[in-house]
């Protein structure tokens, strides 16, 4: 895990600053530790026109890449992005809060609506996976109205709930009207990666945050814009991960990606493909297919004749399952490795006993002991009679982490977005620690998760003894030598 | 001793020349603020266009024109025919006078005799309502929308969408778009900037050569980044912003401007537009830079003091500072938005107001002059 440090300034440099009713709420005063105090009242004494007076994260490397991996690492680049927090530097501080508020309402937008896809031409596909999304933002909603709703007036939260069908870039509108029309403190959402991007461009636009939980896309967060953030871990976290396990530990030689053609399998891959290469194993053959397709016989057999060692998957629960069992039935015994989607009951469901060995890389460990992680578990049980997922535990901590903020910030969407950009800890998830880098991305350990004896096992990179390639400790403009720490 | 010498010498003679005079640009000095006091509909200023005696001002809650021989602000809001209260983008037609205003996630709409014809999704073949961008290029109206860019054909009616189905969108989310020279314009989040001959109907496209997301490996090797925002087309250069860096091509070299190597005040660039060649400005959310002179890299940024409020100016070559301007009135706010050119004059869009600046005296490039004294000291 990376370290995060923000350095306050001197506490005696400061004086400005409104008085606040905070101190006199109980409920709202356990929420707010003394870096968060101090936050707040820089954040506070903005304005209008200033920004507040605090040291901005710092990382020292990218997404904890390792020296390897990096992209041209014998060039030290020009200019090396990423790597120092954006700031809002707009006039969203000075806004008043409104006097008429019935509830404090948050955005919700998923795939919860079945639809057309633009993927497959037909059937939208994700709908399972933004129902579960949508269940875990409910949840922590009804529980912050259950310990009192919004403290400082004593109204309850409500979301407001869309459909995120990915037509003709509609989540762009959705954004919109969440924005301008419900009058929204925040949003939560999506999944898919290019309603995502519309979504985050709107939102910088119109100055709301954004919380991303299911978009494991690396370039959503890589945009440069300070009113988004993730609590997930991305495909770039976990495909090194994967990448260590397969290269620096089972010394695979020749790897083959099979993938969805739509954004998810296209990015989701592209740490794979590149880290492979930069390891001197360059990916031997890569195909890709259609979603929705039941004979995957033209991908697989030309995988088969390219004498691999291992294939990755990288796609839906659904696909990873046929294809799987098409792989098993040609007599591909190659190791079967592949994305977090595969971590699914219809997968488990349609490959059967060919599940068995099969790892994936996961965002987190849902088996840790953990009492927080029980008793949400037990609450998900209880409310939708069923499992949680990992959307949906995802979805409840970035719900949590947003109403924490609007909490403590107040009805102010920058403040807000203030609040959780300079919070000095992780935030404490029910899917583990979330420590937001420099970016606002989700720098908390993932795992491999490995099918055996009709279940998935969580293993950690300590578990495994999986090997990792140096991290500098210095960024790679400043850094003395080309890979190292000079 | 003797390379404390060498180090102090340069150093005094930095000091010493403005004072005597020397090579500099011109700088706005004379700055005045419109807000809502003053009678426009919100103060979040998306757009601003110049256009002759009027000066049309897109807000986030209404449009606005300030008759420049009146002094008067007339606005519209919805309750006044505007079909959608945030208004991004604003071109005007220079053969009819028509208004085309982008809006955001309210389509396009045309104001044109005193009417609002309003184009969305579910009326014409606009891709999508979520308009950053639009420019009257001859006949046609091109809007760049989160999901491609339409053109619309005012005399034939005609509307033709262009996605990654028909142009090199890596990504279709266009932000902005402009016309010069017989060629159109995307800046396009995420697909660098394309350009559309229309003699020719191809397309060609601009993009960061390292592909890579987290670093630029070269500065002159291309765009500084592919997440484009503004892209301004002058006296056949191209000058580019994005939220990572300022770019100009001549159309055989690039340069890419960072805060770290010239007068940028913020690698973040919200828009951006051209004067010439020679010069152009942009809209960061650390201020506004203007580079004055290209081939000496000399740039004027403009802020405001978020303690005083008094304006600041400052003129830099590379990143040495040649002047730094106290103004008592300078921009209204240093989150800068929009920004067009009215003759020798400049208005600027801000987070919180609209900035005009004066440009009495403006000369293009440099020029030998002493230093400028603070304002209302």
């Amino acid at each position: 895990m990376k370290s995060l440090t923000i350095l306050l300034l001197p506490l005696l440099l400061f004086a400005a600053g409104p008085a606040d009713d905070w101190e006199k709420i109980p409920e709202l005063k356990a929420l707010i530790d003394e870096d968060t105090a101090e936050v707040l009242r820089r954040v506070n004494a903005a304005g209008y026109y200033g920004v507040p007076e605090l040291n901005l994260k710092k990382d020292v490397n990218y997404a904890s890449t390792p020296a390897d991996l990096e992209p041209f690492r014998d060039v030290k680049p020009y200019k090396e992005h990423f790597l120092l927090q954006m700031e809002y530097t707009g006039s969203g501080r000075g806004i008043p809060e409104p006097d008429d508020v019935k509830s404090v309402k948050f955005g919700f937008i998923g795939p919860i609506m079945s639809t057309v896809s633009i993927a497959t031409g037909g059937k939208s596909h994700e709908e399972a996976l933004g129902i579960k999304m949508l269940q875990g933002t409910q949840l922590a909603i009804e529980e912050a109205n259950a310990k009192g709703g919004y403290f400082r007036r004593k109204i309850p939260f409500e979301l407001v709930v869309t459909n995120d069908n990915g037509l003709w870039g509609s989540s762009g509108n959705e954004i919109i009207n969440m924005a301008y029309k419900d009058h929204v403190w925040a949003i939560l959402g999506t999944i898919d990666g290019a309603n995502s991007h519309i979504a985050i461009r709107v939102a910088l636009k119109a100055e709301l945050v954004m919380m991303n939980t299911g978009d494991t896309d690396p370039t959503f967060i890589e945009t440069n814009i300070p009113w988004v953030a993730r609590s997930i871990g991305d495909d770039r976290q976990q495909a090194y991960l994967l990448i260590d396990y397969m290269i620096r530990k089972l010394d695979f030689k020749r790897i083959g990606i099979i993938r969805s053609s739509n954004r998810y399998g296209r990015f989701g891959v592209r740490e794979v493909r590149d880290s492979c290469r930069r390891l001197g194993r360059p990916i031997a053959m890569e195909m890709a297919f259609k979603l929705g397709q039941d004979d995957y016989s033209l991908q697989l057999e030309r995988l088969k004749s390219a004498n691999l060692d291992a294939i990755v998957f990288w796609g839906n629960a659904r696909e990873g399952g046929v294809i799987l069992n098409q792989m098993r039935h040609m007599g591909m015994n190659q190791p079967f490795f592949g994305c977090d989607r595969m971590v699914a009951d219809e997968f488990v469901q349609l490959a059967g006993h060919n599940a068995d060995g099969v790892i994936a890389a996961f965002p987190w460990n849902p088996t840790r002991d953990d009492p927080k992680l029980a008793r949400f578990r037990q609450a998900f049980r209880k409310k939708f009679n069923q499992e949680p997922d990992t959307y949906a535990a995802h979805a409840y901590d970035g719900m949590n982490m947003l109403i924490w903020a609007t909490q403590v910030a107040g009805l102010n969407r920058a403040k807000i977005r203030d609040i959780l950009a300079y919070r000095t800890r992780p935030w404490p998830g029910v899917t583990g620690d979330i420590p937001l880098s420099a970016a606002l991305d989700d720098l908390g350990d993932v795992f491999l998760a490995r099918f055996d004896n009709g279940g998935w096992e969580y293993h950690s990179r300590e578990d495994l003894k999986i090997p990792r390639g140096y991290i500098p400790a210095r960024d790679r403009v400043t850094r003395g030598s080309l890979t190292g720490d000079e | 001793m003797i390379r404390r010498i060498a180090f102090t010498l340069p150093l005094l003679a930095a000091l010493l020349l403005p004072a005597r005079g020397e090579d500099l640009p011109y700088v706005y000095t004379k700055w005045k603020h419109f807000t809502t006091e003053d009678g426009l509909p919100n103060d979040h200023i998306f757009a601003v266009r110049a256009d002759g005696p009027r000066i049309w001002v897109g807000t986030e809650d209404g449009l606005a024109m300030i008759d420049k021989r009146t002094g008067k602000i007339r606005s519209w809001r919805e309750k006044d025919g505007l079909p959608w209260k945030v208004v991004t983008a604003i071109d005007v037609d220079p053969k009819t006078g028509d208004v085309w205003l982008g809006l955001f996630g309210g389509g396009l709409a045309r104001f044109s005799g005193g009417r609002f014809d309003h184009y969305h999704q579910l009326n014409s073949g606009l891709v999508n309502d979520v308009v950053y961008g639009v420019a009257v290029e001859n006949d046609n109206i091109w809007a760049a929308t989160t999901a491609g860019a339409s053109r619309y054909n005012t005399v034939t009616k005609e509307w033709t969408i262009f996605t990654e189905k028909n142009a090199p969108m890596e990504e279709i989310w266009n932000y902005a778009v402009s016309y010069a020279d017989d060629k159109v314009y995307l800046g396009v989040w995420g697909s660098g900037v394309l350009e559309y001959d229309l003699k020719t109907g191809k397309w060609k496209e601009y993009l960061d050569p390292d592909g890579e997301m987290e670093i630029d490996l070269y500065r002159d090797d291309g765009i500084a980044h592919v997440i484009t925002t503004g892209v301004s087309y002058v006296d056949k250069i191209l000058w580019v912003s994005s939220y990572f860096g300022a770019s100009r091509y001549d159309g055989r070299n690039w340069r890419v401007f960072y805060n770290q190597d010239s007068g940028l005040p913020s690698d973040f660039e919200n828009n951006m537009k051209a004067r010439s060649g020679n010069e152009a400005w942009y809209c960061t959310d650390k201020g506004l830079g203007a580079i004055m002179d290209f081939k000496t890299n000399t740039w004027v940024a403009y802020s405001r003091d978020p303690k005083t409020l008094r304006g600041k100016a400052l003129v830099t070559r590379d990143k040495t500072v040649l002047e730094e301007i106290d103004l008592e009135t300078g921009v209204p706010h240093s989150f800068m938005i929009a920004v067009d050119f009215d003759g020798n004059d400049v208005w600027v869009g801000t987070a919180k107001g609209l900035g005009h600046g004066i440009g009495e005296g403006y000369y293009p490039g440099l020029r030998t002059r002493p230093s400028i004294v603070a304002q209302g000291r």
